[in-house]
């Protein structure tokens, strides 16, 4: 057949079942392995691609034995394929869709000659622990290893082309999460809903129903009249394709949602009153020598294929059956026109010793030697309980050998079990235990509902606690069941890890022989099944290679998550805050280019920083500075928490007057810093770093409510709340003028480090800040934010003729470096102390108090520290690379904070921190670049590059 | 401004002209008493206004654009022993509601407080993060439909805008004007 062909052949496909789950009408075509095969709405890929008579599905992990269909389940180990750039799809879970793309992974060069598969010939040379045997020496070869090692690696390819899909979370409060969509959970979430509670009720398969599914006449409709019960009730929220992943403290639920419309999986995060533990139970596999050749599956996956997708799953049939289950599929594949060779009932000391067969079963060795050819071979030995959920809540559940399976032993208040993991019986006696556990899942809720609410603020009267009384739930019969786990030859435990029985027994007798230490030595458990199905057969293989109980060996821990989950879902959606200012709009129509500072996006520049730097010098810049911090401080006591939070004095400010200042923290490290302006007699505004804002506020507010909470202090963070524009240059008061009313700017009436309230453009109720960043003239204008856009358009349009021109934050970091201001986090870091950072005139270690002021002595005091200094390079046209190291021979005694090309100097300067013996003027030191190359460089006198009097802004 | 309604299960609004003004005050004091309204919940007054008890000893009062001097003055009134500070934060808040059935299905995406009945009825206030913005919400039913205001700092408004525009698209979320919410806002 030509690639590209419609795959034909034989059909395996059966008449219409009556339970079985395809869409007929819809028939379309999709690609395995680039063949296109036909499928019906709701086939999975496996079914669709077993209906075509494929039976190979991939190639085991280690060994590269062919793998077909064993639990057509979403667990199937052999069944993950690639499905486009998406490796590990459950292929007999995911549904196929029109054109869908997808190819068997972990086979090269084809999934039928696989070269990996000699592997197998080597299986005497791969025991267990190979990897750390083999790979430990020489340890200079382990790159090597790595590479050999990645490429026999198993798994799919994740393209990093692969477009990034829409992954979301959500939360959730129900009163109730049942965990399986079973009959028993659908009849616990009927009788929750019908006591009140709401409920979200949990499916991992497509379908509610659990094993009435594929079950007969009667199952289907008892699945038919639970269907309209959940349906009737409008407080169940049905998630089908979705799992509970996790149970965490406080009854936090983890569910993975999937097969919604636009996204591809959801993490729901559930903080649920109680939990319904409702999985079922998962059919284990019997281990034998061949008990992974494609053709050889379990019963249930004979009867999901057979009854929901109308697929024959092969010609002539051996069943190994120990319960009603492996009857129920003898009948049904009887009924489905198999020939069903034998059955090895193992209750009468049936048995099955090997199955031979290359791509696919072939021939059964049974108990009693017979050989019988075949191609499907069918096991049904029992059961396992899949307890994760309960042991996620702090369960231990018990081994009961007389059922072969474990069951819970003493859960919590608020998680409950109920269907197949808490016992057997009728389907009427697990419903009315399912309905029973449902009724009191939501009586307690209602009470722990009750105790969450007690405290939040209500409407009326907080409702009290109910008193009913617990709900009786009937105890199920435990069904006696023959302990089956492993034959009388070695098979696979492990499907997707290929770890065998006999590796097992290896390993025992290597010392691994408690389960936890076998686990990890072998791997077993650790696959994508995680020991949904192979956790009981290996702990039985090493309880019998032991000569311990199953009790005495126990079982692996079970931990999160129960099912895979993608790394999407957990990632979420990308919520990154950004902020903006009034003025944005304004900025990205001039092709500003965007800076991101910590959540801000600001202007860097509007293309040539430098000319801004010039024309600040010259004329007159406007710099949109919004993101400085903004505290709206009233009270009384201002004056009192100000002298204690700032390095500073404060008792003295006037009305009308600003003044800088420097917090510290307790250990004399420099905190923040900004000016505060006194608008009143008991009215502050505290403006603060950009980065500070939120941490001052915080800081603040911790000593106000700790400290002093007598004092008389109200704060209001304002940062948002008015646009903020620093107008710097010579020509700064010009172009102010021009626009404020109200308000004398001349240097007289309104001087240097003063504040007064106007109207600007027209706007009322503009600050108006004497002060600068830039050591020119300048104006700095708090405007109410909705009018920014409008004030920052007309200073542009009224200071055209003045030369008036944008700038961004690094003309402005040009400006500060050439006047010599610090940075906060950039010239000062986690350990500089007030007196280094060169502002020992601010700190007033005459006040009684203030926060760092113990510190700040002693550092005074004991004085040897690296202290805050100005730099020029000798070469002028070298800018030293910031954090660049000043060295004395190979001691590092500084390094650099700031460094820029001063367009207005036409040399390179620089901030920087030195050893105290080279903090003096003219000194010369080196500076080494990160190319190993040694620059010198003055110390120069004052921080400042730029005229260092003062007088432009003061002028 | 756009009077655009809309009927769809989920719709959101810019209401960010309404007078925004914070008070601060002692939790259990005289204002407090006056303001007649707790931490974490809201009511109206006979002026229309939507008095929020928006944290310990904090409230935030809804008002109709422009009518910040009315609502400091009537606040200022109130000779409480107290200190007390009013500020008029109508510039430096942003303020979006979102409107309809699908409220409690939108909210969830963004938001990990219960946003059921039991736990945040109608009137109820909490301070929480939305979409990993510090925000204010309120639950203020209109007309018999669930009704949600959003309050953050102002800089981050168009960014919680946008992220609610994007988790309500699933849910068909449409925007309406801000004159077509006034009608359920105070005034």
């Amino acid at each position: 057949m030509s690639r590209g062909a419609l795959k034909t052949g034989k059909s395996m496909r059966l008449g219409r079942q009556p339970g079985e789950v395809l869409d007929r009408s819809r028939q379309f075509v999709f690609t395995w392995n680039g063949r296109k095969y036909p499928a019906f709405g709701g086939d999975t890929i496996i079914s669709a691609l077993s209906a075509a008579g494929e039976s190979v599905f991939s190639r085991s992990f280690k060994y590269h034995r062919p793998r077909g269909l064993l639990t057509a389940s979403f667990l199937d180990p052999g069944c993950n394929v690639q499905v486009g750039d998406e490796p590990n799809v459950r292929g007999a879970h995911r549904k196929v869709e029109p054109h869908m793309a997808a190819s068997a992974q972990n086979a090269w060069p084809s999934l039928r000659f696989d070269v990996k598969s000699a592997n197998r010939y080597l299986e005497r040379f791969l025991p267990p622990g190979f990897y750390y045997k083999t790979f430990m020496e020489p340890q200079r070869l382990w790159p090597l290893y790595e590479r050999v090692l990645q490429r026999f690696a198993g798994g799919g390819k994740a393209s990093p082309d692969a477009p990034h899909g829409y992954y979301d979370k959500r939360y959730a409060h129900p009163d109730v999460v049942v965990a399986g969509g079973g009959p028993a959970g659908m009849g616990a979430a009927v009788a929750a809903a019908e006591a009140g509670a709401r409920v979200m009720l949990v499916e991992e398969e497509h379908e509610l129903g659990g094993h009435l599914r594929w079950g007969d006449e009667e199952d289907l409709a008892a699945l038919r009249r639970l269907g309209e019960e959940v349906a009737r009730n409008s407080t169940i929220e049905v998630m089908t394709d979705s799992v509970v992943t996790g149970r965490y403290d406080g009854n936090w639920v983890a569910v993975s949602q999937r097969s919604l419309p636009r996204v591809e999986e959801r993490l729901i995060k559930a903080r649920t009153k109680t939990l319904v533990v409702a999985p079922g139970l998962i059919e284990r596999p019997y281990v034998f020598q061949g008990n992974d050749a494609p053709g050889v599956m379990l019963s249930t996956a004979a009867r999901r294929l057979i009854n929901l997708y109308a697929v024959k799953p092969g010609e002539r049939a051996v069943v190994l059956t120990a319960n009603a289950e492996g009857d129920a599929a003898v009948a049904d594949l009887e009924r489905a026109g198999v020939e069903v060779a034998r059955v090895e009932d193992a209750r009468n000391g049936g048995d099955i010793g090997r199955v031979r067969g290359g791509q696919g079963a072939r021939e059964v060795e049974c108990g009693d030697g017979a050989r019988i050819e075949c191609d499907l071979v069918v096991t049904a030995t029992g059961w396992t309980a899949p307890t994760s959920l309960l042991n996620m809540a702090g369960d231990k559940p018990f081994y009961n050998p007389a059922a072969a399976r474990f069951f819970p032993s003493r859960l919590p208040e608020d998680v409950l079990a109920t269907g197949g993991i808490a016992g057997d019986g009728s389907l009427d006696e697990l419903l009315e235990h399912a309905r029973a556990t449902g009724k009191e899942a939501a009586r307690r809720a209602r009470g722990i509902g009750a105790a969450l609410r007690a405290g939040i603020p209500q409407s009326t009267d907080g409702e009290e606690a109910p008193q009913d009384s617990p709900v009786t739930i009937p105890d199920l019969p435990v069904n006696g069941h023959l302990e089956l786990f492993r034959g009388r030859t070695h098979g696979i435990v492990d499907y997707s890890e290929d770890v065998s029985s006999k590796d097992l027994v290896a390993a025992v007798k290597e010392g691994y022989d408690s389960a936890e230490l076998a686990k990890r030595y072998t791997t077993a458990t650790m696959g994508p099944t995680q020991g949904k199905l192979e956790t009981v057969n290996a702990m039985a293989v090493i309880a019998e290679a032991t000569g311990r109980s199953m009790e005495e060996t126990g079982a692996t821990t079970w931990r999160p998550p129960y099912a895979p989950i993608t790394l999407g879902a957990l990632a979420g959606r990308n919520f990154e805050p950004v902020r903006y200012s009034p003025m944005q709009p304004w900025h990205e129509r001039q092709g500003a280019r965007p800076l991101v500072a910590g959540a801000w996006i600001r202007p860097d520049h509007y293309g040539d920083p430098e000319a801004e730097v010039r024309n600040v010098r010259k004329n007159v810049g406007v710099i949109d500075v919004t993101p400085l911090g903004k505290l709206d401080l009233r009270g009384p006591d201002v004056s009192e928490l100000l002298n204690f939070l700032y390095v500073n004095k404060w008792s003295n400010l006037e009305v009308g007057k600003v003044r800088y200042g420097v917090m510290c923290a307790e250990d004399g490290v420099i905190l923040d810093d900004g000016v505060t302006g006194r608008l009143g007699p008991e009215h502050y505004l505290m403006t603060t770093t950009s980065s500070g804002a939120a941490g001052v506020l915080e800081w603040i507010e911790d000593w106000l409510q700790t400290y002093q909470p007598d004092w008389r202090v109200h704060v209001t963070p304002v940062t948002g709340a008015y646009a903020s524009i620093n107008i710097a240059g010579p020509k700064s008061r010009e172009l102010l003028a021009r626009v404020a009313e109200g308000v004398d700017l001349s240097t007289e009436a309104f001087p240097y480090m003063n504040v007064r309230t106007g109207t600007v453009a027209g706007v009322e109720g503009c600050f108006m800040w004497r002060i600068g960043f830039t050591g020119e003239l300048s104006y700095e204008i708090h405007v109410p934010a909705a009018y920014g856009l409008y004030v920052w358009e007309a200073l542009m349009e009224r200071g055209a003729d003045l030369g008036v021109r944008p700038f961004g934050v690094e003309a402005q970091r040009v400006l500060r470096l050439e006047k010599g201001h610090f940075i906060v986090g950039q010239d000062t870091d986690a350990l500089t102390q007030g007196f280094g950072a060169g502002i020992s005139w601010a700190i007033k270690l005459d006040k009684e108090d203030f926060v760092g002021k113990p510190e700040l002595v002693w550092q005074g005091e004991r004085d040897g520290y690296f202290r805050l200094i100005g730099l020029q390079p000798h070469d002028g046209s070298v800018a030293p690379p910031e954090a660049s190291q000043i060295v004395e021979g190979k001691t590092i005694v500084g390094r650099i904070t700031s460094s820029r090309f001063s367009s207005t100097l036409e040399r390179s300067i620089c901030l920087g921190f030195v050893a105290p013996h080279l903090a003096e003027p003219g000194t010369t030191v080196t500076v080494q670049l990160p190319n190993g190359e040694r620059i010198t460089a003055r110390v120069m006198e004052h921080l400042a590059h730029y005229d260092p009097e003062g007088a432009k802004a003061r002028g | 401004m756009s009077a655009r309604r809309s009927l769809a299960n989920l719709r959101i609004a810019d209401c960010t002209p309404l007078t925004k003004v914070f008070v601060q005050a002692f939790e259990k004091g005289m204002l407090a008493r006056d303001l007649g309204v707790e931490f974490g919940r809201a009511v109206r007054d006979e002026n229309g206004t939507l008095r929020i008890g928006s944290g310990p000893g904090e409230w935030l009062l809804l008002a109709p654009p422009g009518s910040a001097p009315e609502v400091v003055e009537r606040v200022e009134a109130v000779r409480a022993e107290e200190p007390v500070s009013v500020v008029d934060v109508t510039h430096g808040r942003a303020l979006v509601r979102i409107s309809g059935a699908k409220t409690v299905d939108l909210l969830p995406k963004v938001c990990g407080i219960d946003m059921s009945d039991s736990i945040t009825p109608d009137g109820a206030a909490f301070r929480s993060s939305v979409a990993k913005v510090l925000t204010d919400v309120v639950r203020d039913d209109g007309e018999g439909t669930r009704s949600y205001l959003l309050h953050c700092e102002r800089s981050f408004g168009q960014y919680l805008f946008d992220a609610l525009l994007d988790a309500g698209e699933e849910f068909g979320i449409e925007i309406e004007g801000f004159a077509s919410n006034n009608s359920r806002s105070p005034e």
